[in-house]
């Protein structure tokens, strides 16, 4: 009798092990760019395990993909998502999971992925100046872009150290695309930073900006639009500026990638972030402009939180605005002569 | 004693794995053409010309010069203190031993971050100068607060390998130094400073090979634009992914640092050499 009670019990036991055998979402998304409590949240409500590892930019994102690390969700912005897409290393979402019909129109449907069929947005932005009020003149920045130039501000500036948003001011001061491809045009771009290294002396920094500028160690500072919501609520000497000249728009996106282990739960993922009270509670915590339409129509309106907040209502319909595009070849000459611009 | 050698083979396998295969890979990166993947490979120099830029070469040369100082001023600075641990009664030896390891229990990350919030603009240092009415000094993003991040980080590896050197010396030699009438300057010069050489050479090796290649300190206390040999290896593999190009500096690298211990070895070699003829052999 003994024997058989014990069993049982082992019995009892082997079936609850495999009732509590639970499923593991690995996610890899940007650093500080969630409320880490909706992980929670997810585990609870799917009964599965969520690994979160960060990253600092899509390029290191890239490589560790690429050195065969598995994700089930990664969030890259909008030319990565493109290059993603044509190196056939995404599965498409399952659309009767994740609907995107509360996301804000201007955000859908872009070039890197024409239909939505890959990715859904996370949050979007531009690239903009911040500046200290107390000690930019207004007048300057009637110059857009060109204000990085002006030899008042000597010693006094942040610039952003990545190779992509270095050409995008430098093309954008200059009047060109973005996207430029034109030799002429990069050079001229190069000849623009070389300046601005030489004759201003600026100091090339990343996510140290943020608090950087919090402290107004420095009167200007080339930032994202979600860092510098963030700023402006943390100091109110700080203002938001996008020049004329047109800047870029980005999206970053949440994707599943083609060898992910568990596409089902990774949809989930998706539909749980989009919902309204994750868009709430993120675009909060973070301070990046939220993609859902209501949570959105909210928070910019009089009541809500970043009622007034220039960085926070990015500049949507505007022609000079441009969004990525993936280009291998463009990639390596940026990068080429950016790092020649630093090591001078 | 048949039984024992075969201990060793775990650990050559060990060995084989994670150190040589890995080298084995960078070189075979740095002759090869780009792209991911493996099985394609194309032998090719191009990797190797595209260093000799004067840019490249000229970023080679910073890394080098900041190396040097850095080792210098860590021999300046280690030395004395050091002779004067060495010097203590054998409790206190264990004592400020230990205090000079403390740091290093806690991660190099951390305590870089440590040294921005006191070299900031708004930081530690200057909210005391400002106490104090003195005007705020710009320290971050400068060489000085570089080269103040790399000695800092590496000044414990030379203190300890002079040290264990000068614990070690063979006090009588001294007391005889002294008896036959040398001052205590003459004692140091021909006595104690031949014969803590080899601790210096190994506190070389220990201070410049990781200072030559360090990407982590200047890249936070010296801003984006310090562009050292080890940020240029980084951003090549990570933001550019031309993980070939990245090899092929990474190979120059080594070369550059096998030729250097090879030196230091020599002059070792040579110091105890001359060590042993002043002062009978030291081990």
């Amino acid at each position: 009798m003994k024997k058989l009670s014990m069993l049982i019990l082992v019995l009892a036991f082997m079936l609850a092990g495999c009732n509590s055998e639970t499923k593991t979402l690995k996610v890899f998304n940007w650093g500080v760019y969630m409320d880490a409590s909706l992980i929670d949240e997810f585990e609870e409500e799917y009964n599965v395990r969520v690994v979160y590892d960060e990253f600092d930019s899509n390029e290191s994102m890239y490589t560790k993909l690429m050195s065969g690390e598995k994700y089930d969700v990664i969030v890259p912005s909008d030319y990565m998502v493109q290059r993603l897409i044509e190196e056939n290393l995404l599965q498409k979402l399952d659309k009767n999971v994740v609907s995107l019909e509360n996301v804000l129109p201007n955000v859908l449907n872009q070039g890197f992925d024409p239909n939505n069929e890959y990715s859904a947005p996370y949050f979007w932005g531009n690239v903009g100046l911040i500046y200290d009020k107390t000690q930019v003149d207004a007048k300057d920045l009637e110059d857009g872009w060109n204000i990085l130039l002006n030899e008042k501000y000597k010693g006094n500036i942040y610039f952003y150290d990545s190779e992509r948003d270095a050409f995008l001011v430098a093309l954008k001061a200059l009047g060109y695309s973005a996207n430029s491809k034109v030799d002429s045009q990069l050079n001229e771009a190069f000849d623009w930073l070389t300046q601005l290294n030489t004759t201003m002396e600026p100091i090339y920094v990343t996510d140290d900006v943020i608090d950087n500028m919090i402290a107004g160690n420095k009167a200007i500072a080339v930032v994202y639009s979600g860092d510098a919501a963030y700023i402006l609520d943390e100091n109110e000497d700080m203002g938001y500026f996008v020049p004329e000249e047109g800047t870029n728009l980005w999206v970053d996106n949440m994707v599943i990638p083609a060898n992910a282990e568990n596409p089902e739960l990774a949809n989930a993922w998706i539909a749980f972030m989009l919902s309204e009270d994750a868009q709430t509670r993120n675009t909060l915590e973070v301070g990046y402009s939220t993609v859902h339409k209501d949570v959105w129509e909210f928070m910019i309106s009089d009541e809500g939180d970043y009622a007034g907040n220039d960085a926070y209502a990015v500049r949507v319909d505007y022609s000079k605005d441009e969004i990525f595009k993936y280009d291998e070849e463009l990639k390596v000459k940026m990068s080429d002569l950016w790092l020649k611009i630093k090591a001078q | 004693m048949k039984g024992y050698a075969s201990l060793v083979k775990p650990y050559i396998l060990w060995m084989s794995l994670f150190i040589v295969v890995p080298m084995l890979l960078i070189v075979l990166y740095a002759f090869t053409e780009h792209g991911n993947a493996l099985m394609a490979f194309r032998f090719t120099l191009d990797n190797f010309m595209r260093f000799f830029d004067p840019v490249f070469i000229k970023v080679l040369f910073k890394s080098l010069e900041v190396a040097i100082i850095t080792t210098v001023l860590c021999i300046i600075i280690g030395y004395p203190i050091a002779y004067i641990i060495s010097n203590t009664s054998e409790r206190t030896q264990t004592l400020l031993i230990l205090l000079i390891t403390l740091p290093m229990w806690i991660n190099m990350l951390v305590r870089t971050y440590a040294w921005i919030s006191i070299l900031s603009d708004g930081g530690i240092l200057n909210s005391i100068f400002e106490f104090f009415g003195l005007a705020p000094i710009k320290m971050m993003y400068t060489d000085f607060a570089v080269m103040l991040g790399m000695v800092y980080n590496f000044l414990p590896f030379m203190i300890i390998s002079i040290y264990t050197v000068l614990a070690k010396l063979d006090r009588a030699l001294i007391h005889a130094s002294h008896d036959l009438g040398a001052n205590p300057i003459q004692t140091f010069l021909r006595i104690v400073l031949p014969l803590s050489m080899p601790g210096v050479i190994s506190g070389i090796t220990l201070v410049f090979l990781p200072a030559v290649s360090t990407f982590v300190i200047p890249k936070f206390l010296g801003g984006g634009q310090y562009m050292l040999i080890g940020n240029l290896i980084e951003n090549q593999f990570i933001t550019v992914g031309e993980w070939n190009f990245g090899s092929a500096i990474s190979l120059i690298m080594a070369v550059i640092i096998m030729g250097s211990m090879i030196l230091t070895r020599k002059i070792d070699r040579d110091a105890s050499d001359t060590a042993s003829v002043e002062g009978g052999k030291l081990w």
